[in-house]
């Protein structure tokens, strides 16, 4: 496995939730471990907005100064090419989404060569509805971005309402994809306190960003 | 019907297009963009038309020309986009022409910030351009509403051709939560007054010009019957456990959704709170809010602005019962733990 990791897909696939319990994660079985936010297009929502509890838990957070962080502007902070090249850190870069927000993976690709790149896949997300349209997403990000997945991530979810056979319909689209552009599926993602054992590996998570569900 | 994740801002934009907008013409403003993304995508998809346009100005002139032709139309824009098009919204509304526009309210005055805010109530709800006009403003507080909120938009533009206003905030339309969006079967048929050509029939005018008083006096005269009819049959609001509330929280939109948490948890400290959501915020709910503020002790208005909505509480309200605010500005957010704090200390100076 790479040292540094790299979560792409399109807006809201829930790259952002996998960057911060990865890095959790990671850093829990004792790593060093820097998160890199390289979101250039989302205005809400992003790694930076958790810094403090990142940091709390040991975690480098690389972000824009403190001063821009509320910005929409598109800042990647200098310290992050220092980190790729750092043999010592794990380094988990959460990317912008879409082929807009890939693209500046770009100015990062001579320290990326080797990394582990993931495209993160949530089917019940509009145009993700099919294995065709996903694949369409996928070059064209890989495209966008000068990269090429190495796996895929089913992240198939509707948040609270989640339920196995919603992960599991994923499964099988994602279980597509990976036939028609050879790219393996690296795991399942299954958020707490839903139980699910597919077909992949399960890498279970804890939703950082829900927390403002209408009370019943 | 299968649920999907969707932001505030794509749920707007998938509603607009089962509701039959084909024609969408924006200008990219954050926190907006991704509603101006999703119609680039999907309306050519469905055989429409979006147009970046150049300017928010030029945005709400073609607005203008697809309403004249008498065809769904939409644009969408946050705060100082929405002050760029306020002439055009006058002329629209002077027209007597149906269009949807959406406000993704941010932080503001000025230039502002790109955080959730409600600061443009007052432009949205007492007319934000010149003249003696209104717009329908409906305030969604979940993801569904919006989408539930967008086709109802189109109808009643369309009902009363008149310009309606979907008036969310940047956390709504950044948010993501499951939505059902049911296919559904619309038509509406605006050939009495659009202008299609004037073969076989004698020609129309659509305009907001009238050099003569009485006859812009007339024009307008039609518009306040519009206005009072709307007044009486379209206002739209939720009750939240107010059957036995002692104490009413007044809030809409984003805020309206935050208050309910306060419920919740003021009612777990034994007191006895309710919340009055206002849904169309022009025509604003001012009867039954007028009943329910004779049966409570106070109603606490909350706000992400100033205390703009809270002048609309005063006219209902105003000395039937003690009347509070809250609020916070520029972006920031309110959490339910320090509005319920505010709300405690208010009971304790009772």
């Amino acid at each position: 496995m790479a040292k540094n990791k790299v979560f792409l897909g399109l807006y809201g696939s829930g790259k952002t939730e996998i960057s911060i319990n990865f890095a959790m994660k990671n850093r829990g079985d004792g790593t060093q471990v820097a998160i890199a936010d390289v979101d250039v297009t989302a205005s809400y929502f992003r790694v930076r907005e958790f810094k403090h509890m990142l940091e709390q838990n040991g975690i480098r957070v690389l972000a824009p100064a403190e001063a821009f962080m509320k910005a929409d502007l598109p800042l990647i902070d200098a310290s992050v090419i220092g980190y790729l090249q750092n043999p010592d850190y794990l380094v988990v870069l959460d990317v912008g989404g879409d082929e807009k927000g890939s693209i500046v993976l770009g100015s990062l690709k001579e320290y990326l060569s080797d990394a582990d790149v993931y495209f993160v896949v949530n089917v019940r997300r509009p145009f993700c509805e099919t294995a065709e349209k996903i694949c369409g997403h996928i070059e064209r990000i890989q495209r966008a971005a000068s990269i090429k997945v190495k796996y895929l991530v089913n992240n198939s979810n509707l948040a609270s309402q989640t339920t196995v056979d919603v992960v599991k319909e994923g499964e099988e689209i994602v279980k597509e994809v990976s036939k028609m552009m050879s790219i393996p599926v690296a795991f399942n993602v299954v958020a707490e306190p839903l139980e699910y054992k597919g077909e992949f590996e399960t890498f279970r998570i804890k939703r950082y960003l829900i927390g403002k569900e209408e009370p019943s | 019907m299968k649920k999907i994740m969707m932001k505030g801002t794509e749920a707007i934009g998938e509603a607009a297009i089962i509701a039959g907008c084909r024609n969408f013409f924006g200008y990219p403003i954050t926190p907006q963009n991704e509603l101006t993304e999703y119609m680039a995508r999907r309306l050519p998809e469905v055989g429409g038309c979006f147009l970046q346009a150049e300017s928010e100005v030029a945005a709400v002139n073609m607005i203008y020309g697809a309403a004249s032709v008498g065809k769904r139309a939409m644009t969408s824009t946050s705060s100082p986009g929405f002050s760029l098009m306020q002439e055009g919204i006058s002329y629209i509304a002077c027209a007597q022409l149906p269009a949807v526009f959406v406000n993704v309210v941010r932080g503001g005055p000025g230039l502002g910030d790109i955080q959730p805010s409600q600061g443009d109530y007052f432009q949205a709800t007492k007319g934000g351009g010149h003249g003696d006009y209104r717009l329908i403003v409906l305030a969604p507080s979940t993801v569904q509403e919006a989408v539930t909120l967008t086709e109802l938009a189109f109808e009643l533009a369309d009902k009363y051709r008149n310009p309606a206003l979907i008036l969310a905030d940047g956390l709504l339309g950044q948010m993501m939560e499951p939505v059902e969006i049911e296919e559904k079967q619309v038509s509406y048929d605006n050939s009495s007054w659009a202008l299609t050509g004037a073969k076989d029939r004698p020609p129309r005018k659509v305009t907001s010009f009238n050099i003569d008083p009485y006859g812009l006096e007339k024009m307008n005269l039609q518009l306040q019957e519009k206005y009072r009819k709307m007044e009486q049959e379209e206002p739209r609001w939720e009750e939240f456990q107010t059957e036995d509330a002692e104490i009413l929280l007044a809030a809409y939109g984003t805020v309206g959704r935050i208050c309910k948490s306060v419920v919740k948890i003021a009612r777990e400290a034994g007191l006895k709170v309710g919340l009055f959501r206002p849904i169309t915020l022009y025509p604003y709910p001012y009867s039954p809010l007028e009943e329910l503020a004779k049966r409570v002790s106070m109603i606490l208005t909350v706000e992400m602005s100033s205390g703009q909505m809270l002048e609309d509480v005063k006219l209902a309200a105003l000395r039937l019962t003690r009347i509070e605010f809250y609020g916070r500005m520029a972006g920031v957010v309110p959490t339910p733990g320090e509005i319920f704090e505010h709300l405690m200390q208010l009971v304790r100076r009772r």
